[in-house]
C-alpha cells in the first residue's frame, strides 16, 4: 500500500498516494478545473495528459507555467491556480 | 575543455549511442544497439520505462503487455545501456563530429556528447476543435489513459470516447475495466472501410487475435461502438453526439448525454522537435502527417541519426518496435536479418492501412463555431483566425499567427498548428502546401528553459 | 486595376507605409510581393520605433519625424496595430559618461530626454539589478504590432483605390530609354512609370535585376521570447553599449542587451548582430549570451523560462544609413530600403521623403544624405 502524501491546491488540502502527478491527485480529489486562462479567464483542466499542450499549468511553490500533469505530487507542496 | 560556468551545468562525455526516449521503439533501439555491448544512453522525461503506449504504475497492463516486461528486463539487464530517467532535452547540437545533447535534470542543464543519436520520441494524440472542447471534462484518449495507467485515477465516473482510429478500444477498455461508465464509443469512420486494405489483413493475421481481445472486453462491459458520428458539441458535462457523412460533415445531432469526461482523439501527431533541430529532413505521409525521412536502416539525411517509431510515420507499438531494433542494429554497426526487414515491411503496410482507413476527413472544419477557441494557448477563436485571412490577407498559417498569436503560446504549436494550416486552406482555398507543413513544426527550443539555466550554461 | 501609376514591390511595414502615402497623394498604387504581406524581415521584427538609439544626424531627424508620423497613421488607418508610446530606458552600470554626452547631444537636436539618478531609475523598472546607477529616459521611444500595421495599412491602401497581389515573384524589370516601365512577374506583367523597391534585405537582388546596383546585406539577429509572466518590465529597456553596437561594421558577432515585456504577457530579449550572410540556423552560444545578459539587468528573470527564439535578417548599407531616393542609373526607379533594424520606425518617415521626392515637392527634411546616388561608381 502507497504512503499518502498530502498538499495545498489554491488553499485547500489534497491527499493523494505518493507518486501520483499533481494533476491526477487533483482531478481525484473532485476537481477538475486547474486553472483559468489569462485573457477568457476559462476554467481549464487536464487535455493531453502527457505534457504536450500545457493547458494543465498551475504555480508550483511559486513558479509559474508548470504542467501539473508531469510533477509528481510532493508532500507540503504549494500549488496555485496562478492568473 | 571548455568551461562551463558556475557548476550548475554538467558536462559529460560520452562514447558512443544516444537514445531519446523510452517507449516501444527506444528501448527496441537500446537493447538492439547493447548486444554488441556498444556504450548507450537511454534518455527519458518520465520516471518509469515505457513511454506513453507502455505507461504504468507498478505493471504495464493490456494487451500482450507481456512484451514489456521482456523488454524492459532486457534493457535494465544490459550493462551497456545507462537509463537517465527525469531528462528532458531541450536542444541539440553538432560539435565538430560530435553530437551534444542538452537536457535538463532535477532542476539543472546537463548535457551528454556522443557519436551518434537515435531519436525515438514518439507522437501525441491529435484534436480537432469543437464547441466546448477547451472545456474541464474535454481531453483525449491518451489523457485518460495517462491518468488511469501512470497515476491510477479515473477521468471521471461516467465517460464518452469518441474520435476515430483503434486507439479508442484499448481506452475503452481500459477505463472500463477500471470501474467507469462508458456511455458510449463512436468512431467516425465506417467498420466497411477496412475492405480498402484487405491485403493488409492478410499480411497481419495476428491483429485479428488483437480485435477478438477488444471484443470480448467490449461485449463484458456492454459497451456499444457506434460508427459514422462524432462528439459535436461539450457543454458543461452535456455531450452532444452528432452523425457525419464520409466526409466528416455533420447530419443532425442525434442525442445529448450527460457525461462527466469526453475522451477525443483524431489519430496522432509525431512530435518532430528534436529531428527539426537536428536538420532531419522531413516529408509529408500520405495522411498529411509532416514525418521525417529515413533510409531503409531508419537513417535519416543527417549523419549518425537515426529515427524510429512514430516520427518517421504512425504505426503504432508493433512497428515502433520493430523500427527501433533496426535503428540499434545499424547504428551498433551490427547486421539486420532479412526476416526483420519483412517484418517491418509488413508492419508497415498494416499502418499505411491504418492512415488509409482512419484519415481524418476535412468536414470536421465545419464542426467549430466563431467563438470556439482554435488556439488553446493563446485563446484564438475560429471567427480570429478567419478574420486574419479575409480582413488582412493571411494566405498560410505562418501569417495568420503572426497576426493572432495563434501557435504563440505555451505549447508552440504542437496542439493547433495544422489545424490553423488546414483552416486557412480552407479559406483561401489552396492546399495546404507540404512546406508549409514541415515549417510550422520548426522550434528551436525543445522545452521551456529557465533564463538563468540557459545563460548560466555559456560557454 | 487600369495601369497603376506607381507599383511597390514589398509588402513590408515599408512598402506598406510607402503605398499609404502616395495613395493618400492621389496615385493609384499596385502593391506586389512574392510572399504575402509582412512575410520578410517586417515579420521577424520586435515593433520598435526608437529616437533613443540614434545619433544626431540625418538618421535621428528622419526618425523624430517618423515616429510622429506614426502616430498620425494610427489616426488614418485606426487604432488597429497596438501602437503605444512605451518609452525607452538606457541604463548604466558603470560608466555613464557616454551615454549622458549622446543623450544632451540628442536633447539638443529635438529628442526629449530625462536623466535619470539611481532612484528614478528604479522607480521606473523596479525590477532592474541594483548596481545600475543611471540612465536616460526617451519617453518618445514606441512599440507597434509590425505585422498587423502592414497588412492594415495595406488593407487601407485597397481601401481606397490600390491593389495588393501576392506570391508575386518579380522575374525582370522592365526598362525602357533608361527608364522604368513596369515588371514581369510570376502572376504577370505589370506596367508603371515609378517602381519603389521595398524588398528590404533583397533589394540589392532586386536593383541588380534592374541594371542598378545596391549594396544591401543581411545582419543576422535574433530574439528570445520568454513564457507569458508577470510584469517585471515596464518600458523597452536597454544597456548603453547599444548604440555603439548598431553603428559598428564588425562582421563578427555583436551582442546588446535589449530587454522589454509585451502586451501578452511575454517578454522579449535581444540582441544580435551577425554578418553571417542568409544562414538561418540556429546558433544556441548566442541565445545563452542574450539571456546572460538579460538576466544581468534583470535577476528576476533567471526563474523564468524561455519557450522560443527566432532570427532575422536586417537589412543593412554599408555606411549604416537607409537607402531612400531615385535610382542612380535609372529613372522611375525608387529605393526605400536597408534600414537595418530601425525598418518599423523609420517606415513612415520614409514613406513621406519617398513620396514627395517622387512628386516633385519639398519635404520636411533634406534627403540625401539617404540617396542611392552614394552608392554609384564614378564612371569617367
Amino acid at each position: 500500500m502507497s504512503n499518502q502524501i498530502s498538499f495545498t491546491f489554491n488553499g485547500v488540502t489534497v491527499q493523494c498516494e505518493e507518486g501520483q502527478s499533481i494533476a491526477a491527485a487533483v482531478i481525484n480529489s473532485g476537481t477538475l478545473a486547474l486553472r483559468k486562462t489569462r485573457f477568457g479567464e476559462e476554467p481549464r483542466s487536464i487535455f493531453c495528459g502527457i505534457g504536450i499542450c500545457f493547458d494543465c499549468v498551475v504555480v508550483v511553490d511559486g513558479v509559474a507555467n508548470q504542467r501539473s500533469c508531469l510533477i509528481t505530487a510532493k508532500a507540503d507542496m504549494n500549488i496555485e491556480s496562478g492568473s | 575543455m571548455s568551461d562551463y560556468g558556475e557548476g550548475r551545468y554538467e558536462y559529460r562525455e560520452w562514447l558512443m549511442i544516444i537514445v531519446i526516449g523510452a517507449g516501444p521503439a527506444g528501448l527496441a533501439a537500446a537493447e538492439a544497439a547493447s548486444r554488441n555491448g556498444s556504450e548507450v544512453a537511454l534518455i527519458d522525461s518520465a520516471s518509469r520505462l515505457g513511454g506513453q503506449y507502455w505507461r504504468h504504475r507498478s505493471q504495464v497492463s493490456g494487451y500482450r503487455s507481456n512484451r514489456a516486461d521482456l523488454l524492459f528486463a532486457k534493457v535494465r539487464g544490459a550493462a551497456s545501456i545507462t537509463y537517465i530517467s527525469e531528462a528532458t532535452v531541450w536542444s541539440i547540437e553538432r560539435e565538430g563530429e560530435l553530437i551534444r545533447v542538452n537536457y535538463l535534470q532535477g532542476g539543472s542543464e546537463s548535457s551528454l556528447t556522443a557519436e551518434k543519436l537515435i531519436l525515438a520520441t514518439g507522437a501525441y494524440d491529435r484534436s480537432l476543435p469543437f464547441p466546448g472542447w477547451d472545456q474541464p471534462g474535454s481531453m483525449t484518449p491518451g489523457a485518460a489513459q495517462a491518468l488511469l495507467k501512470g497515476h491510477g485515477v479515473l477521468a471521471g465516473q461516467s465517460v464518452v470516447v469518441a474520435g476515430t482510429g483503434p486507439f479508442l478500444l484499448p481506452v475503452a477498455t481500459g477505463l472500463a475495466e477500471a470501474g467507469a461508465s462508458v456511455i458510449g464509443l463512436y468512431e467516425a469512420h465506417s467498420p466497411m472501410r477496412w475492405l480498402l486494405s484487405p491485403q493488409a489483413l492478410l499480411l497481419n493475421v495476428s491483429k485479428f487475435a488483437e480485435l477478438i481481445y477488444y471484443a470480448g472486453l467490449i461485449r463484458k462491459h456492454r459497451i456499444t461502438p457506434r460508427f459514422g458520428r462524432v462528439v459535436s458539441r461539450f457543454d458543461k458535462g452535456q455531450v452532444t453526439i452528432s452523425g457525419v457523412n464520409s466526409e466528416f460533415s455533420l447530419k443532425k445531432p442525434s442525442r445529448t448525454i450527460e457525461v462527466d469526461v469526453v475522451a477525443v482523439g483524431w489519430g496522432f501527431s509525431p512530435d518532430l522537435t528534436l529531428g527539426g533541430i537536428a536538420g532531419c529532413k522531413e516529408r509529408v505521409d500520405i495522411d498529411g502527417t509532416t514525418v521525417f525521412a529515413v533510409d531503409a536502416q531508419q537513417l535519416s539525411s543527417q549523419k549518425n541519426i537515426w529515427i524510429a517509431g512514430e516520427a518517421t510515420g504512425i504505426g503504432g507499438a508493433d512497428l515502433s518496435l520493430l523500427e527501433g531494433e533496426i535503428a540499434g542494429l545499424a547504428a551498433s554497426g551490427q547486421g539486420i536479418s532479412s526476416q526483420l526487414r519483412m517484418a517491418r515491411y509488413r508492419k508497415q503496410v498494416f499502418a499505411d492501412a491504418l492512415k488509409r482507413s482512419y484519415s481524418v476527413k476535412d468536414g470536421w472544419r465545419s464542426w467549430a463555431e466563431k467563438s470556439t477557441v482554435v488556439c488553446r494557448c493563446e485563446e484564438v477563436s475560429l471567427g480570429e483566425i478567419e478574420e486574419s485571412v479575409v480582413e488582412l490577407g493571411a494566405e498560410d498559417s505562418r501569417t495568420a499567427k503572426l497576426f493572432t498569436r495563434a501557435g504563440m503560446g505555451l505549447c508552440q504549436g504542437r496542439v493547433c498548428s495544422r489545424n490553423v494550416s488546414e483552416i486557412v486552406a480552407g479559406l483561401t482555398k489552396c492546399a495546404v502546401t507540404d512546406e508549409e507543413r514541415i515549417a510550422s513544426s520548426n522550434r528551436p527550443i525543445a522545452a521551456p528553459i529557465a533564463l538563468g539555466l540557459l545563460g548560466d550554461g555559456k560557454k | 486595376m487600369q495601369s497603376p501609376d506607381a507599383i511597390v514591390i514589398g509588402a513590408g511595414i515599408v512598402g506598406a507605409s510607402s503605398a499609404l502615402s502616395l495613395t493618400n497623394a492621389g496615385l493609384k498604387v499596385l502593391v506586389i510581393d512574392r510572399g504575402a504581406v509582412s512575410s520578410g524581415t517586417t515579420g521577424a521584427g520586435e515593433g520598435n520605433i526608437l529616437v533613443s538609439d540614434k545619433d544626431p544626424g540625418p538618421e535621428l531627424t528622419l526618425a523624430l519625424r517618423s515616429r510622429d508620423l506614426w502616430f498620425e497613421m494610427q489616426e488614418d488607418v485606426g487604432d488597429t496595430f497596438e501602437l503605444e508610446a512605451k518609452g525607452g530606458v538606457v541604463v548604466a552600470r558603470n560608466e555613464d559618461g557616454p551615454l549622458l554626452k549622446l543623450a544632451a547631444e540628442q536633447s539638443e537636436h529635438g529628442v526629449r530626454i530625462q536623466k535619470l539618478d539611481h532612484a528614478s531609475l528604479h522607480e521606473l523598472e523596479p525590477y532592474l539589478h541594483p548596481e545600475f546607477h543611471s540612465g536616460v529616459f526617451y519617453p518618445q521611444d514606441a512599440q507597434c504590432q509590425p505585422m498587423l500595421a502592414a497588412a492594415q495599412v495595406i488593407r487601407t491602401v485597397i481601401a481606397r483605390g490600390g491593389e495588393f497581389i501576392s506570391q508575386a515573384k518579380v522575374t525582370r524589370i522592365i526598362v525602357e530609354n533608361g527608364s522604368v516601365a513596369g515588371v514581369e512577374t510570376s502572376q504577370g506583367i505589370f506596367r508603371a512609370p515609378i517602381i519603389v523597391n521595398a524588398t528590404g534585405t533583397w533589394a540589392g537582388e532586386l536593383a541588380e535585376m534592374a541594371g542598378s546596383h545596391l549594396p544591401i546585406a543581411p545582419r543576422k539577429g535574433f530574439i528570445l521570447v520568454t513564457e507569458p509572466t508577470k510584469k517585471y518590465v515596464f518600458h523597452k529597456v536597454y544597456d548603453s553599449d547599444y548604440v555603439s553596437n548598431v553603428a559598428s561594421s564588425d562582421a563578427d558577432l555583436q551582442t546588446s542587451t535589449v530587454v522589454e515585456g509585451t502586451r501578452s504577457g511575454t517578454i522579449l530579449i535581444g540582441a544580435s548582430r551577425e554578418r553571417i550572410g542568409f544562414d538561418g540556423s540556429m546558433n544556441y552560444e548566442i541565445l545563452r549570451r542574450l539571456a546572460a545578459q538579460a538576466t544581468s539587468l534583470f535577476p528576476v528573470l533567471r526563474d523564468v523560462q524561455l519557450l522560443r527564439a527566432y532570427r532575422g535578417f536586417r537589412p543593412y548599407a554599408p555606411d549604416h544609413l537607409p537607402v531612400i531616393g531615385e535610382d542612380s542609373k535609372i529613372r522611375g526607379l525608387w529605393h526605400s530600403a536597408g534600414h537595418e533594424g530601425a525598418g518599423i520606425g523609420l517606415a513612415p518617415g520614409s514613406a513621406a521623403l519617398i513620396t514627395d521626392a517622387i512628386l516633385g515637392r519639398e519635404s520636411f527634411m533634406d534627403g540625401s544624405p539617404f540617396s542611392p546616388h552614394r552608392f554609384a561608381t564614378v564612371s569617367l
